[in-house]
């Protein structure tokens, strides 16, 4: 338990620095052979970089991947404050 | 009423160009002024600006922005800056723009903001240099925001940052670093400004509403959050009771 949150403390903090992803808005988290990441991006390709920078860092482990990307929609209706 | 479109995080790059321009297309038909609560680029560099400078470039209606910490890792905020106003935003950093409605006017203060944490759980200017100046940097802009709001003599007025003037919009963030994405010194300034609304950006897992101590109302648009390439909020000027 202990080392899986350094090294998700180390993914973490590759996903924010490695210069191909600089993602502070993705969750790592890992248990056992898997790490699983969630949260959203702005574009389909930056998906397959935070696959990639994770790999760099920890081969051995299997990432699932929850990653969206974040839509671009115009929004459905608008809020009145009063 | 005053139709104010805003967006934070949205962190382009070449990658994503053209991904928003369907949706701010049609934005004059939605909105009278488009706020950016700052990561407008991921790593702040002068090529991300100029594809965000042409994505909300050329719009219908004003575009108002405040830069995010994204917006100043390659620290070189004055170009990023110089692009974004070339492409017709307009960047505050302690300053206003007034924007004219129907005979009404919208005034926006806005601020990047900092951290520091919210009232008795927060840093303060003592010890180590390093902490000093983390918070010195808060106290200044936070200083700044207020200023800039207390000059605003509008119908409505607004305070655009990117980090969180409140606790309330951060919920869904670990607790741990609230103290990285926002600070009390934040909502203090729009708490004593007659402030209407306050919008910001930074906390991509957050939630959408918030409201300060003194009753403004608070709204966290990153894009995560607002699931859309903007949201709108209608303010009507003359029911607004400050």
């Amino acid at each position: 338990m202990t080392a899986e949150q350094y090294l998700a403390a180390r993914l973490r903090q590759a996903l924010a620095e490695d210069p191909r992803t600089t993602e502070l808005g993705v969750r790592v988290t890992v248990r056992g052979d898997h790490v699983l990441l969630s949260g959203d991006v702005a574009s389909p390709g930056r998906r397959a970089e935070l696959e990639a920078v994770i790999h760099d860092v920890a081969p051995e482990l299997t990432v699932l991947d929850d990653v969206k990307v974040v839509p671009s929609d115009a929004p459905v209706g608008r809020e009145e404050l009063r | 009423m005053i139709r104010i479109a805003a967006v934070g995080d949205v962190h382009l790059g070449e990658d994503a160009r053209g991904r928003m321009r369907p949706a701010l297309d049609q934005l004059g038909e939605q909105a009278d002024v488009l706020l950016l609560a700052g990561d407008l680029t991921r790593h702040g560099t002068v090529a991300e600006a100029r594809v965000v400078a042409d994505e909300f470039g050329g719009l219908a209606v004003p575009v108002v922005a405040v830069l995010g910490n994204h917006d100043h890792h390659d620290e070189r905020s004055d170009e990023v800056i110089a692009v974004l106003r070339d492409g017709g935003i307009t960047v505050l950093e302690g300053e206003t723009a007034t924007v004219g409605v129907d005979g009404h006017t919208l005034g926006v203060a806005g601020v990047k903001g900092f951290g520091g944490g919210f009232a008795g759980k927060c840093g303060s200017a003592f010890g180590e240099q390093e902490m000093k100046a983390f918070i010195r940097h808060t106290t200044e802009i936070a200083d700044s925001l207020r200023a800039a709001l207390d000059g605003l003599d509008t119908d409505v007025k607004v305070a655009l940052t990117h980090y969180a003037p409140v606790p309330d919009t951060l919920r869904g963030e670990p607790p741990e670093i609230y103290p990285f994405l926002g600070s009390y010194l934040l909502g203090e300034a729009i708490d004593s400004t007659g402030t209407h609304l306050a919008v910001h950006g930074h906390a991509h897992f957050g939630v959408e509403h918030g409201m300060t101590p003194g009753g403004v109302r608070v709204r966290n648009v990153a894009q995560p959050v607002i699931r859309s390439a903007y949201t709108v909020y209608c303010v009507e000027p003359a029911v607004v009771e400050v």
